[in-house]
Parts: C-alpha cells; sequence; structure tokens
C-alpha cells in the first residue's frame, strides 16, 4: 500500500481539526459560563457565542458524516481486535454525542419560556421549531448537561488514546491526522 | 442557556419621590425643585433561576417634583422614563431587553410615574402612591420613600438639597409582561435616587 494514500483526505482533515476546535470551545465556555460567571450580561453575550459554536458543530458533523460517505476512508492502522472495537464503539459514541450534544442545546433554546433568539454568529437566525414547554426544556436541559460531560469524557479518551498511538505504539493513527500528513507520511 | 435573563424592564420608573417629610425645614407651600440629574439614578433587579441576578437602569428620563413639607399630601412627582435608554451592562443584552419580548421600546417608547398621593409614616419615610404606566397598562403601584436632607447643602446659601431612595416591587405580569415566567422572576424590584434641589 502506498503510504501516502493512508492520510485522511484534507477536507476530513480540516474537518477534525475544526470542529476539535469547536467542541472543545463550546464545553470549556459552557462549563465556564455556568460555574464561573456572575454577571448577567456576561452570561447572557456568552451563552450567545456557545449556541452559535453549538450550530457549527452540528453543521460540521453532519458535513463530516457526508464527506465520510462519499469519500474513501481507510481503514484503522493494524491493531488487536479489542483495541479495534473500543476505537469503533468510540468514535461511533463521539459522533452520536457531536450530533446529540448541540441537537439538545436546540430543543432547550426551543423549549424554555425564556426564548432568547439564536443568531448564527450574526449571519442567521436559527428556526425554534417547537412551542415553549418548560417541562420539554428540563428534560432537554439535564440531557444536555449529561451529554455535555459524556463527550468531554470521550473527548479526553480519544485524546489519550491517539497520544498512546503515536508515542507508545508509533502506529500512524494520530500522524495520519496532522495537517500536513501528506508530507510527513 | 438563556434564560435568562432577564431582565428586563421595568423600569420604571418611578418616582421618585416625592416625597415630603422632612420636617423641620421651613415651611413654604408647595414649591418647583429641580433634580439633580448627576445625583438621580432609576433602578431595578430581577432574579431568575439559573441566571445571575439582571440589575439594569434607564439613562434618560424626565421628572418633576413639587414637594411640601408642611403639607406632605400636597408633594407630587411625575417621571417619565425613555424605555430604549435601558442599560443591563452590554449591547445585545439591552438589544434583547428592548424586544418585543420585554420592554417592547418601538411600541411602548416610554413608561411613566405619576404619583397620586404621599402619606408620611415618619420623619425620614413617607409611601408614595401612584400610577405606574409600563407597556401601556397602567396600575398603582406603592413606593417606600426614605427622605434625608443633604448634608452637602449649605443652610446659609438659599439652597436646599434633598436626597430621596424610592424602592418598590412590582409584579410584570400585572402589566402584561409574562416574558420567562416563571424561570425569570415575576417580580422585580424598582430603585430610585434622587436629588431635589431647590433655589428659594
Amino acid at each position: 500500500m502506498n503510504r501516502v494514500t493512508t492520510v485522511w483526505p484534507l477536507s476530513l482533515r480540516l474537518a477534525h481539526w475544526l470542529n476539535a476546535a469547536l467542541v472543545i470551545g463550546a464545553l470549556g465556555l459552557g462549563a465556564f459560563m455556568v460555574l464561573a460567571v456572575h454577571s448577567a450580561a456576561t452570561r447572557f453575550e456568552l451563552t450567545q457565542t456557545h449556541k452559535s459554536i453549538g450550530v457549527g458543530v452540528l453543521v460540521l458533523t453532519v458535513l463530516r458524516l457526508c464527506l465520510r460517505c462519499v469519500m474513501r476512508v481507510h481503514r484503522p492502522e493494524p491493531a488487536s481486535r479489542s483495541v479495534t472495537i473500543a476505537a469503533k464503539a468510540v468514535h461511533i459514541g463521539l459522533y452520536s454525542l457531536l450530533l446529540l450534544l448541540p441537537l439538545s442545546g436546540w430543543l432547550m433554546v426551543t423549549s424554555t419560556p425564556v426564548r432568547v433568539p439564536t443568531v448564527v454568529f450574526g449571519l442567521f437566525e436559527l428556526p425554534y421549531p417547537l412551542a415553549p414547554d418548560i417541562a420539554r426544556f428540563r428534560v432537554a436541559h439535564a440531557a444536555h448537561i449529561v451529554l455535555a460531560v459524556t463527550l468531554a469524557a470521550l473527548v479526553v479518551l480519544h485524546m489519550v488514546a491517539a497520544l498512546v498511538h503515536a508515542w507508545v505504539w508509533g502506529d500512524r493513527t494520530l500522524t495520519r491526522m496532522w495537517l500536513r500528513a501528506d508530507r510527513v507520511l | 442557556m438563556d434564560r435568562s435573563m432577564i431582565a428586563r424592564w421595568l423600569g420604571v420608573c418611578c418616582l421618585s419621590a416625592i416625597l415630603c417629610c422632612i420636617d423641620a425645614h421651613a415651611a413654604t407651600p408647595a414649591q418647583g425643585w429641580r433634580i439633580d440629574e448627576a445625583q438621580t439614578s432609576i433602578a431595578f433587579t430581577i432574579d431568575a433561576v439559573g441566571f445571575p441576578t439582571t440589575r439594569g437602569h434607564f439613562a434618560h428620563y424626565r421628572g418633576r417634583l413639587l414637594i411640601d413639607f408642611d403639607r406632605p399630601a400636597k408633594s407630587y412627582t411625575t417621571f417619565t422614563v425613555d424605555a430604549a435608554s435601558v442599560d443591563v451592562g452590554s449591547p445585545s443584552f439591552n438589544d434583547f431587553v428592548k424586544s418585543a419580548a420585554l420592554l417592547n421600546v418601538e411600541r411602548f417608547p416610554t413608561m411613566s410615574f405619576a404619583s397620586t398621593q404621599v402619606d408620611k409614616v415618619d420623619a425620614h419615610t413617607a409611601r408614595v402612591t401612584g400610577n405606574l404606566t409600563l407597556l401601556g397598562v397602567t396600575k398603582p403601584v406603592t413606593l417606600t420613600v426614605d427622605v434625608a436632607s443633604d448634608p452637602a447643602a449649605n443652610p446659609a446659601a438659599k439652597s436646599r438639597a434633598v436626597a430621596f431612595v424610592a424602592k418598590g416591587r412590582i409584579q410584570r405580569s400585572d402589566f402584561g409582561m409574562t416574558f420567562g415566567i416563571p424561570l425569570i422572576d415575576d417580580a422585580l424590584e424598582i430603585t430610585v435616587k434622587t436629588r431635589a434641589l431647590s433655589d428659594e
């Protein structure tokens, strides 16, 4: 096999790292604004930004899944069956959460009685398809928190696994996701 | 999430004060007083579930005071507040508070308060009842006003200054502002601080 062809397509590499930045930004901002911000105005502003980033995550994740459907995706680096299964499970979990977490946030902002328009990065207004319902809002809020904590845990697991692949097992799992992977591999 | 929020509104206006009381001073019939804008604030606070307390104020208003120390009941005040001058701490938050969901400033550019009754409670306290108009709805509200002669006033000069702190609590739903209830409190606190100057 040609080593160069083992790298991920550039579009998927770009989408991966951009999504990583958005997800870490949204998780960090979400935790910070809820736990550490005591100014109503600052909380309001950060919440608007958090919502925009969340929409970005959702759009980018859908785009990534579409790209994966239409582009040739290489098989993982050789590994034991258990590692391969674990990696598959984590990736399914990550993609699922990258969809469900923003969707639960969307459900929150459309269900809350405190309906504040979401103007995504100042570009367009996110539609709110459902009428406010405080009971549904509370369920969505609880789900959003649980999903966020779960995603944070999976992101850490994902990062640790990537480092183990690179530093312990010495394979190309991480390297082929580098933006400049074409030159490295 | 948002939620927040919000707060709003309200403003209110209020009042100020007026009042009365303050015994002791020279007996003059109801007289006009100037409002010292540098010492005046029309503010409100409102709480919400899972959101910091929102504190805001209105920057633009017009007010009149008529104070009769001998006959407090003859005292009178009226305030009109520019709803669009609300400031809750950031531009986008201001815009949201000014939107149709809350202050609806395009349709209701002003809110006002006009006293209808002033009762002296004690030498330093008055109770001012008046009509508050918010979102086009007028309802009676009562404010408790602390009155203090301003120590900065110079009795030798022919001017007097009286400081007022008026506080009240309204249910915004009374005025049709139901947005966010119950996550955002229905009740909000209004605090109007002002200083009245007389050049008599």
